[in-house]
């Protein structure tokens, strides 16, 4: 039988990476708990979705540029996140509601992601890009996905009031005449947020530790203050716990993070199915 | 104390239509309208459903594009809007104190906080709706009736002189409507242009002098008792 110490804290204190990894998901925590919050409360879960996958076309342009570089790939994975975004609204605009819009980006932007990386790179390169690596992450990533969950979490508790009122009255800015485009920054703020955590969980993974930990917290009918709280608390304990799970079961870091997030998920779920309020995530 | 408010910075209440027309896709909602909603007018938007109601009081608040011709309304930016209830996120974690005070954002926007003022308005207009001892109540909690009541408080607070209310007594119990109705005789009294999308007809004969038939063109508009006259109630 293992003791606590090298159960738990051994991995950390021992192993640079696993710290690195473990400061990363923190920051990532934080900044997700956040984000997938008004995501949820805005009912648009499948949009952080979607632009969890436009990210990737950019990310390949950059690796191709640079090679495994985390600079370029973040630069270009903003750049076309940035885009879909931009392109989805104009969709939104015609005659086709938006997530039909945005699931044909989807698709396509996925695609041709991993064409471009496969044109150029390894399958080893492809499986990085796709699933993230979350245990090589260096000092300078380590910075970048910190500074971009900053500004993030600034950015959001500055426009929080707006935010939220867009997604309650969709009308209401419109008729008083606010033309300020929050619908726009939010969708940019989403992007940010999914830039971060791609490098640690890769551009299919990235929009799991966004809404898991979120869903699961809007589950307990809570204000948004503290259904954010509660969306940090799951994310920084399925982070914690599934690094533990991948250092001692040998088992790629990411997808276990995602499955330890999955655990709440489904207590939440049925606790609130039990209460008869299952809420609607749209 | 609100009506004189309100007075000291009047705006043109006029709204005037020139061949209004409004296509979602290749379907008309709205052919050619044209028309005046004078200054302090009161009246009923009627017609079958599909007939254009909802979308010609949304283009009056500027949220549909025209597919062509002009709505000319100098309240323009001063005009108050309650859209459908099935509109509104009725789940989304906001208290109704919260929701009441958004029909002042324009006095405080995203970023500074409410001034003491806007709160005892906020809490006047829940006295007033009836909702004083739910403030601080999340809106998930509140029946149908109650969240009309509550937009109805934040109507109040938006001090407009231009009023479009979307089906305002659509599934509310009769003691709300017969509350609510008051209210918007009131801001007739006021001065107030007021535009209701109705079904009820005997309420549009008991209360609205105007009335407009829709049928996605204009099938008739004036008098409630010329418009309605030799239908059925």
């Amino acid at each position: 039988m293992m003791s606590f110490y090298a159960l738990v804290i051994e991995p950390f204190a021992t192993l640079a990476f696993m710290r690195g990894a473990l400061v990363a998901c923190l920051a990532l925590a934080l900044v997700n708990g956040v984000v997938g919050t008004l995501l949820v409360i805005r009912r648009m879960s499948l949009d952080g979705d979607v632009l969890g996958h436009a990210v990737m076309p950019g990310a390949a342009v950059g690796f191709l540029y640079a090679g495994p570089a985390p600079t370029w790939l973040s630069a270009g994975g903003l750049v076309s996140g940035l885009a879909v975004a931009a392109l989805a609204g104009l969709v939104a605009r015609g005659r086709y509601r938006q997530d039909a819009g945005l699931v044909a980006f989807y698709l396509i932007a996925l695609s041709s992601g991993v064409v471009l990386v496969a044109w150029r790179g390894s399958n080893v390169d492809l499986m990085r890009v796709l699933f993230g690596t979350i245990l090589a992450i260096d000092r300078s990533a380590l910075l970048q996905i910190a500074a971009v969950a900053s500004a993030v979490i600034l950015a959001s508790a500055a426009l929080y009031r707006a935010l939220a009122v867009g997604a309650f009255d969709p009308g209401f800015f419109r008729t008083i005449g606010v033309r300020a485009p929050y619908g726009l920054i939010f969708q940019a703020l989403v992007v940010l947020t999914l830039v971060a955590g791609f490098q640690a969980f890769g551009t299919l993974l990235a929009v799991g530790p966004l809404l898991l930990p979120a869903t699961a917290a809007r589950c307990w009918g809570l204000g948004v203050a503290a259904s954010m709280a509660l969306a940090i608390v799951f994310g920084l304990v399925a982070s914690a716990a599934g690094l533990l799970i991948s250092y001692h079961g040998n088992v790629p870091s990411g997808p276990a993070i995602i499955l330890v997030a999955a655990l709440p998920f489904g207590i939440s779920f049925l606790a609130a199915a039990l209460r008869q309020r299952v809420p609607a995530w749209g | 104390m609100i009506a004189r408010r309100w007075r000291d910075r009047e705006a043109d209440g006029q709204i005037l239509l020139r061949d209004v027309t409004v296509r979602y896709g290749r379907q008309t909602a709205l052919d050619t309208v044209s028309g005046e909603f004078p200054t302090g007018s009161l009246t009923a938007v009627v017609g079958a459903n599909g007939a254009g109601k909802s979308t010609l009081l949304a283009a009056i608040a500027g949220t549909v594009r025209l597919a062509r011709g002009t709505i000319s309304c100098a309240a323009r930016h001063r005009l108050a809007y309650l859209p459908q209830l099935a509109a509104i996120d009725s789940e989304f974690p906001l208290s109704v104190k919260e929701l009441i005070m958004l029909g002042a954002w324009r006095e405080f926007g995203a970023f500074q906080a409410p001034r003491a003022e806007v709160h005892s308005r906020a809490l006047a207009a829940a006295e007033t709706v009836g909702l004083a001892q739910r403030l601080d109540r999340s809106i998930q909690e509140l029946s149908r009736g109650e969240l009309q009541r509550a937009l109805f408080a934040r109507l109040m607070l938006q001090e407009a002189s231009v009023i479009l209310l979307d089906e305002p007594f659509a599934a509310v119990d009769a003691p709300t409507a017969a509350a609510l109705i008051e209210h918007m005789t009131r801001w007739h009294q006021e001065g107030r242009t007021v535009i209701a999308v109705l079904h009820d007809l005997d309420l549009v004969r008991a209360r609205f002098p105007a009335t407009l038939m829709l049928a996605q063109r204009c099938v008739a508009w004036g008098p409630t008792g010329a418009v309605l006259s030799g239908m059925a109630g």
